[in-house]
């Protein structure tokens, strides 16, 4: 299969005019603080210099690159930097939604072949302490009583609950659909963000502003 | 780098830091957001045991505590947003991902987990233990009272856990990957190696199946407190409350590049617990992490107590250099 279809996923392309009389040294020159990074290699060879990122900080402005290519080459209109780089990150963010999916029907398929035998032991536990429950009387300090706190739960009322609450740990897989829904987003947001914040950081850079 | 001695410590001769509370700098601008950052952080506490106090029983509940969890998250990160601590731990699109990656995993693979061999084990062992007539003069007391006993003691098992992590090499290894992160945010308390964080949510997790009101008003009081660990947010907290709590500052140098500052402020509210046993520093850093500011990817995060670990171990067993033999 040929990955270019698919490879806009974790890859951001684009290129961008140097300015007026500058010249491809001139570029690198200026691009170069970018790259003097820790965890950061790279190497120039003629008109393009290839760089790769291990463990960059958060603080590396372009940390959510692992490499990529720089080239400067004749435009229609002049010399422009055209680059290719790629993110882990962005890959690792568009998965995360399936990740989650499957994690989601991981929990159904285990609520699933827990039922029988979370029912069998109601029956013989649960009925046990709640036979032992029924006589208690919870205390209430005459401070909270004073104050107005709600009076506590009889225990009685803590079996009904208690019932309610078997119902509601059942494993439920709303939170995997939530964030199979937020990383789609962020997914989104990342790959617009970054596209255009890597062309305003190279943009500033080549002029020096 | 010289450092600063604090007591029988030199404290920064690894790492740039900030010690002493009149050399940290303060919130800027005008009064209203001086006011604002001053005395937000107490009357959220108090808003909040106001809340879990006088709540009726329908209302005071576990779902009700994710709710206002997830909501006060999202409200501390957006003042990171209006008011950071520092320009170099600013929120980038990177971090939240990373970081909510983590988030995640709490709310769905460890919850399961926990579910099926931490919690029910526990939940087992606490009703078991707390048995209404063995505590019938516990549950007597005052509601607070039994709020801050509760919180107080699991922070103080926090304390000697964390402490035990930053001195006992099968211990650090699950929660040195916590320390490799470069800056701190809201959801960075939940970043480190599952076995760590299955080890903290064991503690959690338990308790939530069943909880009475004083267990409710006890996370609300540790979690309005905690939460401040890791935020870029500058705040000018007011003393008593610096002294008493864990903040961003104490945190910060918790987590700094300098080694002898790391071994310090191991509470998780309380940080009086600390004072109390001589490993509390005032101060704040900014360059934080470990080998330099290294940054871990996620892969290595999740596989790095193992390999270390590994790698101890055949370092221990391994077969000794031949024996000289004697003349």
């Amino acid at each position: 299969m040929n990955l270019r279809f698919i490879d806009w996923i974790w890859r951001v392309r684009g290129t961008l005019p140097l300015a007026p009389a500058q010249t491809g040294d001139e570029a690198f020159a200026r691009l170069d603080p970018l790259f003097r990074q820790n965890g950061t290699t790279r190497k120039r060879t003629g008109s393009a210099m290839t760089f790769s990122k291990k463990d960059p900080a958060a603080q590396d402005k372009m940390s959510v690159f692992d490499g990529g290519v720089l080239t400067v080459e004749e435009g229609a209109t002049g010399p422009v930097l055209r680059y290719d780089l790629v993110s882990r990150a962005l890959l690792f963010c568009f998965l995360a939604p399936f990740m989650f999916l499957a994690f989601a029907q991981v929990t159904i398929a285990i609520g699933k072949w827990q039922k029988p035998s979370a029912e069998a032991a109601k029956t013989a536990e649960a009925r046990k302490k709640e036979e032992e429950k029924k006589d208690v009387e919870v205390p209430m300090n005459p401070i909270d009583k004073f104050l107005g706190a709600p009076e506590p739960e009889k225990p009685k009322k803590d079996e009904k609950d208690k019932d309610e609450e078997g119902d509601r740990k059942k494993p439920s897989p709303t939170a995997a659909y939530v964030f199979a829904g937020i990383f789609s987003a962020l997914y989104l947001i990342g790959r617009v963000l970054e596209d255009r914040l890597i062309k305003r950081l190279f943009r500033k850079s080549l002029l020096g502003s | 780098m010289d450092g600063i001695r604090v007591g029988k410590r030199v404290i920064g001769t690894q790492g740039p830091v900030t010690i002493g509370w009149e050399n940290i700098p303060r919130v800027q601008g005008g009064p209203v957001k001086q006011f604002i950052f001053t005395w937000f952080q107490p009357t959220m506490l108090f808003a909040l045991i106001l809340f879990w106090y006088y709540a009726p029983n329908s209302i005071a509940t576990a779902s009700t505590a994710i709710g206002i969890h997830i909501g006060f998250h999202a409200l501390l990160l957006g003042l990171e947003w209006v008011n950071p601590r520092f320009d170099s731990w600013r929120l980038t699109w990177k971090e939240l991902v990373t970081d909510l990656f983590y988030v995640s995993l709490g709310y769905t693979v460890l919850r399961m987990v926990d579910n099926y061999i931490g919690s029910d084990v526990m939940v087992g062992a606490i009703q078991h233990l707390f048995h209404w007539e063995n505590f019938k003069w516990f549950i007597g007391l005052p509601l607070l009272v039994q709020a801050f006993l509760i919180s107080f003691i699991f922070d103080f098992g926090q304390y000697w856990m964390h402490r035990g992590m930053h001195n006992w090499y099968p211990l650090w290894l699950p929660h040195s990957v916590h320390h490799y992160i470069t800056q701190l945010n809201i959801n960075k308390g939940a970043v480190g190696n599952p076995v760590e964080l299955f080890l903290i949510g064991l503690g959690i997790g338990g308790f939530f199946d069943f909880l009475p009101r004083a267990f409710l008003l006890a996370g609300a009081i540790s979690g309005a407190i905690g939460v401040y660990q890791h935020i870029n947010v500058r705040f000018n907290s007011p003393r008593w409350w610096r002294f008493l709590f864990n903040t961003t500052e104490h945190h910060s140098l918790h987590h700094s590049q300098d080694y002898e500052a790391t071994r310090s402020n191991y509470a998780g509210a309380y940080i009086f617990i600390d004072r109390i046993f001589g490993t509390c520093v005032d101060g704040e850093a900014e360059h934080l992490g470990l080998e330099g500011g290294r940054r871990m990817s996620i892969r290595e995060q999740m596989t790095y107590p193992f390999t270390e670990g590994w790698k101890m171990i055949k370092a221990k067993f391994a077969r000794p250099a031949a024996a000289v033999p004697a003349e």
